[in-house]
């Protein structure tokens, strides 16, 4: 009976509250698109006004009545508030950033306010903890729920919950988002993989260092784009110029990271080695190139070639 | 800028804030009631405090527990329960500080913010003055700020991010409350029995008079009750507010009869005066009237001794309209059992004044000789004074009329009504309030119970009672000009209202009386006969509660709509607002026509390139980019030049 009725209350509010269709961002929150109710605080509260009725009632207080339709008309004016707190606020979709499984990902959306600071809005995913933020004029917010991940693959956000209590707590104002926002999820690096293999086709005479080698053939001078943790700080410390350290790996010109090189117990612990190589191969600053059963990335370097074999990885095999 | 999840471990400003609107609302009862209250209290308040502060431990569920009822039992063994008025307010105020040392999540909070509003309402139990009720005004506003700190979810506010935005709810929420005043349908309480307790404390005239009875009611300055007249105000003279009518001599004791029949009619009735009174709570059955009323006030009625007696006491301020006569001619035909009772006394006590009486009216048969000798008696040898000797307790009017001579209203109308009786002439003692203060400013009398008179009315026949005030022959500025003339420049009141009558000092506290004449009339007495009142004025001379609750959507909907409109007006964009959309606008066209501007194009390098792609657009464009950013960047637009940018922006065409 109860899965029937939990899910006929689920269609309903879908329903109610027009479902699932991904808007093109920015969205304003129009006074339709606003929804709202007292929460179990007002409900509460409602109770002690009736107390607070009964009482004047009974002892005749005339300022109890004073007091009673106070607070009573403070609520109306508070739900005004709190209704006013949520519109014609816009949000947009913020960056997602791309995590390793295991980390924490976060869905951001930025917020801006057209007129007045609005305090203490809210922000979540069905069933989760929401986070909080303040929105100034002119300086838009950027709200980050942050949801763990297990696996790889890519998360998608799905509705999210835009909603305040500010400034009394009675009533909760609240509206839905559809952004088709989402994280790609890297499969977790093994740290026991070490390097990638020399197995390269293209790989020259002299040959790679083999792994765990991390001693370097020479400095050179710092180029802009050299990754920090090959930068020479010791020698800096030394009061010389900024130098680059430069390991014999990065001598040779091509490195191809191949699904058949990497041994493991199933797929994941595969590309969980892949992933790693992926990332020591970009650290080594040498050009590497991806081989995964149907897909091939050619041999690059740099932060948006190493993105690309990321997320190769990370959806290897994953439906779409 | 990423927002930290909101931790539920509540912010020591917060907590600190919630703390001291406790203290601040409990503060007026920590004078009322017992001193271990006030004790527990604070320290409660200080361990919680200290709890947040050096983030300890809460107290264990047990320990709370033992406290409670630890409490509970304190509370009852200080009044012997633990409802009624003291009792249950003490039990609330311990309970509030138990419930903050509980208090640990958001919800737990709200509630003991609920509570705070409660303890207001508790106050008013007490009194319902201006000043405390402003002091209970700023408590809801610091509560309300308290509140609206806690919902900013985690984040520290500033005073003004808490006390503001509670000003400008509350502000906005007075028109409301005000016409839920007005209308919302008044029901006479009370619903349920009230404590006992609830009257103890009230002072008055009571239904027995023992000498010494009022003259402490005298000491007090209380507000008995309020007279405006009609039309000219009367002489002063004749300003006999009439109370209990003590028939009965018991002992030394002037008691009321015990079940006065209704009055009949006046034989002969002459020179009405109509006025309107605002009787203070007394929790008696009895209204006040100039001697004598001529017909009694809804829900009274009055008896035959002349009283008006209410059918359910007096426990709200409550204001009647009533017609006296200052002439009339009463109880000619008076019931032969009331005329012996009003001639029954104890030969045995007071021998020598009953010795007097009889001596007089062996002397003479004419009863008006017999008065005028006590009179001329009264007016030779005695003296009128707050504080007389102490007296016999067996022969007190003996001791008094021979040794001491030194008294006051009670000893006169008491002794000379026994002196009468002695003589053979039904006498009784009536008790009421004499005169009153006058109020220069809106002509209205404040009778207050330093203004309580006791004096007589003896039965002559063919004539039925008559009114015959002994102290007067003693002290007649007590009856011309009132108690505090007749005492000289020391007076009764002990405070400075009574040396300063005419000076600023006196301006200022009648122009105080004239506005709190006005909240006790209108706030704290406005009932359902003022309700009734108010519709008449209206022209709804019968009111119910439909119609009551009718105007009161109507009020509520015209309110509501007005208070939602002003705060959508406040919303509409800015000036520099209305600036960006006449050049979003101006951007639109000039995309339409195929130039649309670059997300990171400032407006002077848009306006280069469209210069340079339409040259036939340069002047306008110009203007408009020109005055745009004067507008959005300069030191602020006048509404001028705003309604011109937009109307260049309107007109412009681009293709």
């Amino acid at each position: 009976m109860r899965p029937v009725l939990a899910d006929l209350r689920q269609s309903v509010s879908d329903w109610i509250f027009r479902a699932a269709i991904p808007e093109a961002p920015p969205v304003t929150l129009g006074q339709r698109r606003i929804f709202i109710l007292p929460t179990r605080q007002g409900y509460a509260f409602a109770l002690m006004l009736l107390l607070l009725l009964l009482a004047s009632i009974n002892y005749n207080l005339s300022l109890g009545f004073l007091l009673t339709f106070l607070l009573g008309s403070m609520a109306g004016v508070g739900m005004l508030h709190t209704w006013r707190n949520l519109a014609h606020l816009r949000l947009k979709p913020g960056r997602c950033e791309p995590v390793f499984a295991g980390e924490t990902a976060a869905f951001a959306v930025t917020i801006e306010s057209p007129s007045l600071t609005r305090f203490a809005i809210g922000l979540r995913r069905r069933g989760e903890e929401a986070v909080h933020g303040d929105v100034r004029v002119e300086e838009p917010a950027a709200l980050a729920i942050a949801v763990p991940t297990q696996r790889r693959g890519r998360i998608r956000c799905g509705r999210l919950e835009v909603f305040t209590r500010y400034p009394i707590g009675l009533f909760h104002a609240w509206s839905y988002l559809e952004f088709d926002l989402s994280v790609t999820v890297y499969p977790r690096p093994d740290p026991t993989a070490g390097s990638p293999p020399n197995t390269g086709s293209d790989a020259s005479e002299e040959g790679i260092p083999i792994a765990g080698d991390e001693e370097f053939n020479m400095l050179r001078a710092y180029r802009a784009g050299d990754p920090p943790r090959q930068i020479a700080w010791k020698a800096l410390a030394r009061e010389q110029e900024l130098l680059t350290k430069e390991f014999s790996a990065m001598a040779s010109s091509e490195l191809w990271i191949d699904w058949n090189d990497a041994r493991g117990p199933d797929v994941e612990a595969r590309l969980s080695i892949l992933v790693q190589w992926v990332l020591k191969a970009e650290e080594y600053g040498q050009a590497y190139g991806l081989r995964v059963p149907g897909t091939v990335v050619a041999a690059d370097r740099g932060e948006a070639h190493r993105a690309r074999c990321l997320e190769t990885l990370a959806l290897f095999e994953v439906p779409r | 800028m990423s927002a930290p999840a909101y931790s539920p471990h509540l912010d020591i400003r917060n907590v600190l804030w919630l703390l001291a609107s406790m203290l601040f609302v409990v503060a007026p009862h920590l004078l009322r009631l017992p001193y271990w209250v006030g004790i527990f209290f604070v320290v409660v308040v200080g361990w919680r405090a200290w709890i947040s502060w050096s983030a300890i431990r809460f107290p264990p569920r047990l320990v709370v527990a033992t406290i409670t009822i630890a409490a509970t039992v304190g509370t009852f063994l200080q009044y012997g329960r633990i409802t009624g008025r003291e009792g249950g307010v003490t039990l609330l105020v311990v309970m509030a500080a138990l419930k903050l040392l509980e208090m640990r999540t958001q919800r737990e909070v709200a509630l003991s913010i609920y509570l705070g509003f409660f303890l207001v309402l508790t106050n008013f139990l007490f009194s319902q003055t201006i000043p405390l009720g402003l002091y209970l005004l700023a408590c809801v506003w610091i509560f309300t700020g308290t509140l609206i700190g806690f919902n900013r979810m985690g984040r520290a506010a500033s005073v003004g991010e808490r006390l503001k935005p509670a000003a400008a709810l509350l502000a906005q929420a007075l028109p409301l409350m005000a016409a839920f005043f007005l209308l919302f349908p008044r029901v006479p309480g009370p619903l349920w029995a009230l404590p006992r307790d609830t009257l103890s404390g009230r002072t008055g005239l009571s239904d027995s008079m023992t000498p010494g009875r009022i003259s402490e009611l005298i000491k007090s300055d209380a507000v008995a009750f309020r007279v405006r007249f009609d039309g000219p105000r009367p002489p002063y003279a004749t300003l006999y507010w009439r109370g209990p009518v003590l028939t009965i001599l018991d002992g030394n004791t002037w008691r009321a009869a015990r079940a006065p029949s209704v009055f009949d009619r006046y034989a002969a009735a002459s020179r009405p005066v109509q006025y309107e009174v605002i009787e203070e709570p007394s929790e008696r059955n009895q209204l006040f009237a100039l001697d004598a009323p001529a017909a009694p006030p809804r829900e009274s009625i009055i008896t035959s001794d002349l009283e008006i007696r209410t059918r359910r006491p007096i426990s709200e301020p409550r204001r009647y309209t009533m017609t006296s006569w200052l002439d009339y001619k009463y109880g000619a035909d008076e019931n032969p059992a009331v005329l012996r009772e009003a001639s029954a006394y104890d030969p045995a006590r007071n021998p020598r004044t009953v010795a007097l009486g009889r001596e007089w009216a062996a002397q003479s048969r004419d009863p008006r000789e017999i008065v005028a000798r006590a009179v001329r008696l009264f007016n030779r040898q005695f003296t009128y004074t707050l504080e007389p000797p102490p007296l016999d307790p067996r022969d007190p009017y003996d001791d008094f009329l021979f040794n001491t001579r030194r008294g006051f209203c009670e000893h006169y109308a008491g002794s000379f009504a026994l002196l009468m009786r002695a003589a053979g002439i039904p006498a009784r003692v009536v008790t009421g309030y004499q005169g009153g203060e006058v109020n220069p400013f809106n002509g209205e009398i404040i009778v207050r119970q330093a203004d309580a008179h006791a004096w007589t009315e003896i039965w002559l026949r063919g004539e039925g009672w008559v009114r015959v005030d002994p102290t007067a022959a003693v002290s007649p500025l007590r009856v011309e000009e009132g108690v505090n003339a007749a005492l000289g420049p020391i007076g009764v009141l002990p405070t400075i209202i009574a040396a300063d009558r005419l000076g600023l000092l006196a301006s200022v506290r009648f122009g105080w009386q004239v506005i709190n004449g006005r909240w006790e009339q209108w706030v704290v007495g406005y009932d359902t006969e003022r309700q009734r009142d108010f519709f008449a004025r209206l022209g709804y001379p019968s009111v119910d509660w439909r119609t009551l609750g009718f105007w009161l959507l109507v009020a509520t909907f015209a309110i509501g709509g007005a208070v939602t409109l002003g705060l959508l007006v406040r919303e509409r964009p800015r000036r520099e607002e209305a600036s960006l959309v006449a050049w979003n606008r101006f951007c639109a066209k000039l995309a339409a026509a195929g130039l649309a501007r670059a997300p990171h194009e400032g407006p002077l390098d848009y306006l280069a390139r469209v210069k340079a792609a339409k040259p036939e657009l340069a002047a306008n464009a110009e203007e408009i980019t020109r005055r745009y950013i004067a507008a959005r960047y300069g030191p602020g637009a006048s509404r001028e030049e705003l309604r011109d940018l937009a109307g260049r922006v309107r007109e412009f065409r681009a293709a």
